[in-house]
């Protein structure tokens, strides 16, 4: 039998495999080097960068759940200025696709952000988070209104030619609507799903785990949720999709596929395995082998 | 990173020790930095659990992990036994800082907290003037104390019910310490927070620098998640725990100043 081929076209951005580590998760990707070839995953997320640096959430930040877990990060970050002069040029050398996450605190930081990041050799697309549920005045009143997420995608479309992915929040009541008027305002491809806002409490202090009460909930608790969400959104548009949540093995990364996933993201189990999308690109073929199947790509949203 | 359990050794009610051989060397350990560990192959528990290396070989063909059971997590490394696998990541963090010989030095320890010296006694690291200050509810719970008079380190203990040693907290012994045998030059910790908090106004009020060996949760362990933040003292920025510490100087930090 051929080797089944999983090299995959996302919105014009040519990954050797559909497996990208996704944002937060990863860092600026120069960490992982300890853990993994970067040249042998399909690519990279960055941590979200806005105008500023940001110093994020107080602490305790984050918390276990089952099969999970809750953060508050408050998308910390160096900041653009410090990320092109200091991090890009590493980022560079890298021999993997780079995606850059960005968000800002009112639509003309959006903007800005798309402009400049557009003028920056090295970033083969550009992923907005309109989702993010931990900042106040940021990510949620975005992503979970539906004028002002039309807005920002439509303005933000017309100050780059790179690719454009919208991360979406599962947030909202639904995420349909919102993955059509990204779709309507010219974004080029969705990434599905952002973190669902949990909360959890020390029965025995009676205070919230997290210094923020609430967090965004990730890991394979979240699975189901993202996978329904995936398959909703391949129902209503054209526009690939990137399957995000919970994924933690090659079987789940199918899933997605049939869902309706051109590529998938891996974020919370970086954490538990540095080296897990490595391991899992190279576990891809074998499996697609034994499911009989010559290309990936042909089964991109197949559940019946 | 591969490891095998050697031995599982039952230290006092919730507290075990495990000596652990990793399949390749890890070279390069220092005294107070730490390790991730993966709890089963499960996703309950899902996060690795962080770990601080207690007694080590320097080439890196052995080290050791002084536990408390404290949960869910814990309980089940509690469980292991000798051949069993076990998949760590690390070593992590800065540890104490190596570049002291000579100086007199204490190292105050809580509970669990004797861990990192253990390193320091057995490799011999401070030399001569390394001194150990053991504090525990009662006499069950000091912990290792022959790992340290074994190799010649001077041991003084304290106890809260009196059974053993000086009755009191182990600030109080350092206290006592100080008025007959003169301030150390550097002292180090590692124990609870509660501990070492009030061992920093101790250190703060004899203008002794003091490293501590602090904690966070954490789920990377190796900088890029930014959950471990610990406030820097007058600052309104935060360092992490896994990268820049696990070792601060006491000034540094908020949390052992409030
Ligand atoms: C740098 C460092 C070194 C450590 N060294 C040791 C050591 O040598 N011996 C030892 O017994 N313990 C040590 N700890 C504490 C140890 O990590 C926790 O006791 C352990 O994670 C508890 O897991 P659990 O599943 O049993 O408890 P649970 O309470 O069920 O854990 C729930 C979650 O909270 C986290 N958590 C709970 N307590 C702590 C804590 N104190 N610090 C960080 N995360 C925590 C867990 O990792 C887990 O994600 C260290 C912690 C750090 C940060
Ligand atoms: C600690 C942490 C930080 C994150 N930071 C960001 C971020 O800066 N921007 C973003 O768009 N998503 C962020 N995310 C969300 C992830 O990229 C991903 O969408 C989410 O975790 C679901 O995937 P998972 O279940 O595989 O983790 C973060 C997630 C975690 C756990
Ligand atoms: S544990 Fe992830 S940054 Fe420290």
């Amino acid at each position: 039998m051929n080797t089944p081929n999983i090299s995959v076209n996302l919105a014009g951005i040519n990954l050797r495999n559909p497996i990208i580590a996704a944002s937060g998760t990863f860092g600026y990707g120069l960490a992982f080097q300890n853990f993994l070839d970067l040249g042998n995953i399909g690519g990279f997320v960055t941590k979200g960068i806005s105008l500023k640096p940001r110093v994020g959430n107080p602490d305790p930040r984050i918390c276990e759940t089952p099969s999970g877990m809750l953060n508050s990060i408050g998308l910390h970050n160096v900041g653009l200025e410090k990320f092109i002069t200091s991090k890009m040029p590493e980022i560079r050398k890298v021999d993997t696709s780079v995606i850059v996450n960005f968000f800002g605190e009112t639509v003309e930081e959006y903007v800005e952000l798309a402009n400049r990041l557009d003028q920056v050799e090295g970033i083969d697309g550009l992923e907005m988070n309109i989702s993010c549920p931990n900042v106040n005045k940021g990510g949620s009143s975005f992503g979970t209104d539906l004028s002002v997420t039309c807005n920002v995608v439509n303005l933000c479309r017309k100050a780059t030619k790179k690719p454009l992915i919208v991360k979406l929040s599962p947030n909202v009541g639904d995420i349909v609507e919102f993955a059509k008027a990204c779709e309507d305002n010219g974004a080029d491809a969705i990434s599905a799903i952002n973190t669902l806002v949990g909360m959890a409490i020390d029965i025995k202090s009676r205070k919230p785990l997290l210094a923020k009460r609430t967090g965004g909930l990730s890991g394979p608790a979240i699975k189901p949720i993202a996978v329904r969400m995936v398959n909703e959104c391949y129902r209503s548009v054209k526009i690939p999709i990137i399957g995000i949540g919970g994924i933690a093995t090659v079987q789940d990364i199918i899933e997605f596929t049939l869902a309706g996933a051109t590529a998938i993201q891996i974020g919370t189990m970086n954490f538990v395995d540095p080296a897990i999308c490595e391991k899992l690109a190279a576990e891809l073929a074998p499996l697609l082998n034994e499911l009989g199947v010559d290309n990936l790509h042909d089964l991109i949203g197949q559940v019946s | 990173m591969n490891c095998i359990i050697l031995k599982n050794q039952k230290l006092a009610e919730g507290f075990f020790y495990l000596s652990i051989k990793p399949k390749a060397l890890i070279g390069g350990i220092k005294a107070g930095q730490f390790v991730m560990v993966r709890v089963g192959t499960s996703s309950v528990p899902l996060l690795r659990r962080p770990m601080g290396i207690a007694d080590f070989k320097v080439d890196g063909s052995e080290f050791g992990l002084l536990i408390q059971i404290t949960g869910i997590g814990t309980r089940l490394l509690s469980n292991l036994v000798p051949g069993d696998n076990l998949d760590v990541l690390g070593p992590f963090g800065n540890g104490f800082p190596p570049d002291l010989k000579g100086e007199k030095i204490w190292a105050v320890a809580g509970g669990t907290g004797v861990a990192p010296f253990m390193g320091i006694a057995a490799n011999n690291i401070f030399g001569n003037k390394f001194k150990l200050l053991l504090g525990a509810r009662s006499a069950d719970f000091l912990l290792q104390t022959s790992f340290f008079s074994d190799r010649g380190i001077p041991v003084d203990v304290s106890t809260e019910d009196s059974t053993k040693g000086f009755g009191g907290l182990v600030t109080e012994l350092v206290d006592k310490n100080i008025k007959s045998n003169g301030k150390p030059d550097v002292m180090f910790t590692c124990g609870p927070i509660s501990m070492m908090k009030a061992l920093a106004s101790v250190a703060d009020e004899h203008n002794i620098p003091l490293y501590a060996s602090l904690e966070n949760r954490m789920a990377c362990g190796f900088g890029v998640c930014l959950g471990c933040v610990l406030k820097k003292q007058n600052e309104d920025r935060f360092f992490t725990v896994c990268r820049k510490g696990p070792v601060f100087l006491s000034s540094e930090v908020e949390i052992l100043n409030t």
